[in-house]
């Protein structure tokens, strides 16, 4: 084993230590409160009708029975809000559909009723006449020359505001075609690649729609208050930009506006983008004058929330004979759906995938996001990089056996070290990649298994074992998409020691604030219950980009690390004249100012404060922080050091396959993850038990059926989670690398664990059965036809034409 | 749905219940509630102007044993049929497919009698107990207000996915299986990724007496899931009545058990993964009582 | 407009007594009608488990059960069991062993464990596996909810035979 970047840790420090969650006793008592059990004075409850077509004209809506049904307030149509803005990242969603729906989830109309019930009931007297239009089901149809036009009208963000990135491609009205989003990535030259290669492959990849599942189901209320000020509960990930939106969507300023975030039951990325269910309720709000409250239920919430990306793809990869890669040359084809959301975006991480995962020197991407009249994608833990992956590492086994060398061995020859530069220009400062590597082959019992699998490929009995590897990289210091990728920490110290962390950050369930306390507790030498954390209302915190990119513990950390040491150094510059030292040769350990050679403790922390507060000086430590990670803006051919801090990972997946039916069990999950530094071992174990775990449904078991447009199984009785019989075994092991910008030289890890599963099983499945499957899930009845011959082939993407320049 | 019941009876006697049914209008019954919530949520039940809730009507949940039968209450829960001593020592296989059913939760609630009216043709409980030539008892209030009972083999009872030849003024309040003696097969499988809560694929239960010959008697071989019924699979049992068991025998068996399925296209599986399952999971459930 | 029906139950220990839709759920009974809401909605059709109750010491999912056949039975809510030693146990094992992360899931977790110790006191962690295989979790994975099961099973089994010494 390769030596192993572990500090030790300083005695009572709490750094990797087991640190329970700080709202876990109450969420285990039911005391929480969420969204759902939150009732305002007064409010009303919303319920929206949706379309019941897939595509059509709106020709009618008649809702005169629907307002007259006792108990409702108000019932808006398109026509009721003329001053409507669309939303979304390409402008082209228009939250109350007016003249057509495009997709089975557009909003029609919405009633705000004195209970839900008599809400839901009004939707049904709501009658809508509709003249239906052809279905593009199907991306490749959508491209067909003179494909209906999904989006006729004019849409497309103004190229003259400043819009998410520069060089970000943005559909725009008149175009004769589907086409909602183009990426286009080249580094070095694919041709002189493909010229060295003495090994080419190809192969395409058909990845499917899954959704978040969230177990709390989407909610919001909103209310205006007497001075017109708008106060929205929302379970927004991203609640500063979402106040921006907002402002601008109700030309508000946006200093009108005020978000409280109630504790959220889930988001993995599902509250990223503004949906029209929030606007709604807003015009209910404001048409009503009374607070608006709408909850989802379960089946709306399948109908009605974004995807995973659902990707076409199509690889191409090479290898010399001696085991280097020389290039990988790929286009893939996106489902949009009807509205452009983040889903579209995905190829921003892809990318990184195909460009720098692995040392490759040629690379060409080419993508295309194209209209049709199924739900849209949104961005869902991994953001892209789990499709990407899934191709990428298959191709690393198939080369490796077209050559004839050992799969752990090929990778790593091929993977990156530290201080090296990707084709994409990241700079891999800490960089674990070899040890993830080595250390999930060498406990997984990787070499030996693989060999003795396959060996057993055609041995009697219809059971058959089967193990194979993958790896992942994704940033884990944030990803400078926005003009900033910062966050703000406000910290105050009263006059008992006690400690307020206000910070721009969310928690969304991966205990974030008991990361943050834990970091802020180091520095001041405070026990963890001297902290409180406010972190949930746009009116008191600073601003924070959001939870995403994996990036709040790294960003979020690093600010409140700042913020604390801003204190510390506070208290030193006022004790040090009093203890006659330097301040340099103070420290902050359990609760007291002590000598920091000696360690001799000199005063209480919160005597001091007192005393620094009811004294001539008259002092509070209260400290502000903004951290800015030292990442750039991607140029506009998309390169740049994006990030602060790359994360790796690697897993081994051990599988059996019952070739009489299909069925693939999961029997263990070995993993090395580079997380830079473990900071509360306990959460992070738990941020990758679960992401494996995600890996595992949408390898084996979840799949969203989309059929023409309609949505076949919008419940937990056909869209299957993985419940806890089938989870498993999980040995995780942590590589630090000590990453030199992280807080404590940790990383993001919220990502990683789910990324690499379906790739890793894939292989697994190959190894014992010498089949390759590549479209998921692989549920039974897929790797049963598999297994048979029987499955159908994925089609190649279409070849994509280079944009004229 | 619920908007259209005017009326809601919660009787203590079988008397009171069977009158209930018998008024016009009749009435939708509640028990446990795990199908009736579900379905009445989704607006697939058109609920009568009664909703008669029968969970405490004395008398309908007991398990013992008559003659030669076991007798099990349609009120009792699939939970205490799942620990009951007399069911797992006389109907073992019936517990087995308990075993694969919904959730503790869900087992907690439901009753053996609602399983059956509820005559999904993937019921978990249907196949074990047609494998076992159960019988299913059914009351009405008789013109002198008498309760008059008729027992109809379970094979008879399922018409189509949800219904049943219980007619609207009767009650399904027992279910009878017949005692086996020794050298008694019993199999199950649900065919699968999870333990429980999943819809079957499709399952199948296979019940025979082995003599000391080791031949086959009186075989049942139940498919579920393959049909708009649970079905018996009569040309495969017929295979292997009377014949000693090899490895030939189970692969003709099976294939004719899935020859004779009629499986459909659904959200959970298509036609011919079905089969090739009911063939696969035949021979292998034949091969392991073979080893036996 | 429904029909409605007089009831008369216990509710973690008190007589409640009220009038409910022939069509409400227990579920709905508890969160509008009477105001608890440590029970939770996640799906509404007996798949997640984040509504379970215990009715008459068995846990159920509230979601399935109609209010009307409350009448004359014994529920108890997560609320209910803050001074149930067996969920008390359970509680603290989550706390510890990093079993919660969003939270949502766990009330519903917490009373199927606590059924779960009553009927089989020191599971191991397969059966703790399937006693919760009716309880949905998206964020933890499972592991640590078993690992809390399986420990609070095993301290609680520890204190029994140190009482009977």
């Amino acid at each position: 084993m390769s030596a192993l970047l572990t500090p030790p840790a300083a005695s009572g420090s709490l750094i990797g230590q087991r640190i329970p969650k700080m709202d876990a006793p109450d969420k285990a008592s039911g005391r929480t409160r969420y969204i759902h059990d939150i009732d305002l004075p007064g409010q009303l409850h919303a319920a929206i009708l949706r379309s019941s077509r897939v595509h059509a004209r709106i020709l009618r809506i008649d809702t005169t029975a629907a307002r007259a049904l006792p108990g409702v307030h108000a019932v808006l149509t398109a026509a009721d809000v003329p001053d409507q803005q669309p939303i979304g990242v390409a402008k082209d969603h228009l939250p109350l559909k007016r003249d057509r729906v495009r997709s089975v989830r557009d909003e029609i109309a919405a009633v705000a009723a004195e209970t839900e019930a008599i809400a839901r009931q009004a939707l049904t007297l709501i009658e809508v006449e509709y003249e239906d239009l052809p279905v593009l089901a199907d991306a490749r149809d959508a491209l067909a020359p003179g494909a209906p036009l999904i989006h006729p009208e004019p849409h497309g963000a103004d190229p003259a505001k400043p819009g998410l990135k520069p060089g970000m491609p943005i559909a725009f009205a008149g175009k004769p075609d589907n086409i909602a989003m183009r990426f286009d990535y080249t580094h070095g030259d694919v041709a002189q690649g493909e010229a060295e290669s003495d090994v080419v492959v190809e192969d395409s990849f058909s990845l499917h729609y899954v959704t978040h599942c969230c177990m709390g189901v989407s909610g919001v209320i909103a209310e205006f208050d007497a001075r017109g000020n708008l106060l929205l509960y929302s379970n927004t990930q991203v609640p500063f930009l979402h106040k921006r939106e907002f402002a601008e969507i109700f030309r508000m300023d946006p200093g009108r506006i005020r978000i409280i975030q109630p504790p959220i039951g889930g988001g993995f990325g599902s509250k990223l983008d503004i949906y029209p269910f929030e606007i709604i309720s807003v015009y209910l709000a404001r048409a009503t004058g009374r607070p608006v409250k709408l909850l989802f239920n379960r089946e709306e919430e399948f109908l009605a929330s974004p995807t995973r990306q659902p990707v076409l793809l199509t690889l191409r990869s090479g290898c010399k004979r001696d085991g280097t890669l020389t290039f990988r040359s790929v286009r893939t084809l996106h489902d949009n759906g009807a509205y452009t959301s983040w889903g579209a975006t995905t190829p921003f991480v892809m990318m990184q995938t195909f460009s720098s995962l692995y040392r490759v020197p040629h690379c060409d991407y080419h993508t295309l996001a194209v209209y049709t009249n199924n739900p849209y994608a949104g961005s869902f833990r991994g953001y892209g990089n789990l499709q990407a992956t899934f191709a990428v590492e298959a191709h690393m086994d198939q080369m490796a056996e077209a050559i004839g060398m050992d799969p752990l061995a090929f990778r790593q020859k091929n993977a990156q070290l530290q201080g090296e530069v990707s084709g994409q220009g990241m700079v891999f400062r800490s960089c674990g990649f070899q040890d993830c590597l080595t250390s999930a082959a060498e406990r997984s019992d990787f070499a030996h298994r693989h060999a003795e699998y396959a060996a057993q490929r055609n041995a009697p009995g219809a059971i058959k074992k089967g193990i194979g590897i993958a790896s992942m990289l994704h940033v884990g210091g944030g990803a400078k998409i926005y003009p900033s990728d910062g966050c703000g920490t406000i910290l105050k110290l009263d006059d008992f020691g006690h400690v307020t962390l206000i910070t721009g950050a969310s928690e969304i369930g991966q205990g974030s604030e008991t990361v943050l306390s834990q970091l802020v507790c180091e520095e001041l030498g405070l026990p963890m219950s001297a902290v409180t954390v406010v972190n949930n209302d746009t009116d008191i915190t600073p601003w924070d980009v959001g939870v995403h990119a994996s990036r709040t513990t790294f960003i979020a950390g690093n600010s409140a690390i700042g913020a604390a040491r801003k204190a510390r150094d506070k208290i030193f510059a006022a004790a040090a004249p009093r203890f006659d030292c330097a301040a340099d040769d103070l420290a902050l350990r359990d609760g007291h100012i002590v000598r920091r050679a000696s360690g001799e403790p000199l005063i209480e922390i919160a005597r001091f404060l007192r005393s620094l507060h009811f004294s001539d000086r008259a002092e509070l430590v209260m400290t502000t922080f903004y951290y800015e990670p030292p990442s750039v803006h991607q140029d506009k051919g998309f390169k740049g050091d994006v990030s602060a801090a790359y994360a790796w990972a690697a897993q081994v997946v051990e599988v059996e396959v019952d070739t009489d039916t299909g069925v693939v069990r999961m029997l263990k999950v070995t993993g090395a993850h580079d997380v830079g530094r473990v900071l509360n071992r306990l959460g992070i174990e738990g941020q990758i038990e679960g992401g494996i775990v995600m890996g595992q449904g949408y390898a084996l078991t979840e799949n969203l059926l989309v059929e023409n447009g309609n949505i076949r199984n919008p419940n937990f009785r056909d869209y299957k989670l993985v419940t806890a019989p089938e989870i498993p075994e999980m040995d995780i092991a942590f590589i630090e690398s000590m990453d030199g910008e992280g807080p404590q030289g940790a990383k993001g890890v919220g990502e990683a664990p789910a990324i690499c599963i379906a790739a890793a099983t894939a292989n697994a499945i190959y190894n014992a059965t010498g089949v390759r499957i590549t479209s998921l899930p692989f549920t039974p009845e897929r790797v049963y036809r598999a297994l048979h011959g029987v499955l159908p082939p994925v089609p190649p993407v279409p070849p994509i034409v280079e944009r004229p320049a | 749905m619920m908007n259209a019941v005017e009326r809601y009876l919660a009787p203590t006697t079988l008397a009171q219940a069977l009158a209930a049914l018998a008024t016009p209008g009749g009435a939708t019954v509640l028990a446990g509630g795990t199908d009736l919530m579900p379905q009445a949520n989704a607006g697939r039940v058109k609920a009568a102007s009664t909703l008669l809730n029968i969970r405490r009507v004395q008398g309908l949940s007991a398990v013992a044993l008559d003659g030669n039968a076991l007798v099990i209450g349609t009120l009792a829960t699939l939970a205490t049929l799942q620990h009951d001593a007399l069911v797992r020592a006389q109907a073992p296989l019936l517990v087995d497919a308990i075993d694969h059913f919904a959730s503790d939760q869900i087992r907690n609630a439901a009753t053996l009698g609602g399983n059956l009216c509820n005559a999904s043709p993937a019921g978990d409980t249907l196949t074990p107990l047609l494998a076992l030539d159960a019988q299913v008892e059914l009351a009405r209030l008789t013109d002198d207000g008498s309760i008059a009972t008729r027992r109809l083999p379970l094979a008879d009872f399922f018409i189509a996915p949800g219904r049943t030849r219980r007619e609207p003024h009767e009650l399904l309040t027992a279910v009878r299986v017949p005692l086996r003696g020794t050298g008694q097969i019993a199999r199950f499988h649900k065919a699968g990724t999870r333990p429980a809560l999943d819809i079957s694929t499709i399952s199948i239960a296979l019940a025979a007496q082995r003599d000391d010959q080791g031949c086959l008697h009186d075989v049942r071989l139940a498919l579920g899931a393959v049909a708009p019924t649970p079905v018996r699979a009569h040309r495969a049992e017929a295979l292997l009545e009377g014949r000693r068991l090899d490895a030939a025998l189970a692969a003709q068996a099976a294939q004719a058990a899935a020859d004779e399925a009629t499986p459909i296209d659904d959200v959970r599986a298509t036609a011919w993964y079905r089969r090739e399952l009911v063939n696969n999971l035949t021979r292998r459930m034949l091969d392991d009582v073979t080893q036996a | 407009m429904s029909l409605k029906h007089e009831i008369r139950f216990r509710l973690n220990g008190v007589e409640q007594r009220t009038s409910v839709d022939v069509g409400l759920s227990a579920l709905q009974l508890l969160r509008d009608v009477i105001g608890l809401p440590g029970t939770k909605y996640g799906c509404g059709e007996g798949e997640c488990g984040a509504c379970t109750i215990l009715v008459d010491g068995a846990s159920v999912n509230a979601c399935l059960l109609f209010a009307v056949d409350c009448d004359g039975r014994e529920l108890t809510t997560i609320e209910g069991l803050a001074g149930d030693p067996r969920a008390q146990a359970l509680r603290q094992a989550f706390v510890a062993h990093g079993a919660v992360q969003c939270g949502f899931c766990t009330p519903g977790m917490v009373v199927q464990a606590t059924h779960l110790l009553a009927v089989e006191p020191k599971p191991d962690a397969a059966s703790a596996k399937r006693a919760i295989e009716g309880n949905l979790c998206r964020c933890t994975g499972y592991q640590k909810i078993v690992d809390a099961i399986v420990d609070a099973g095993a301290r609680l089994a520890d204190t029994t035979a140190g009482d009977k010494q």
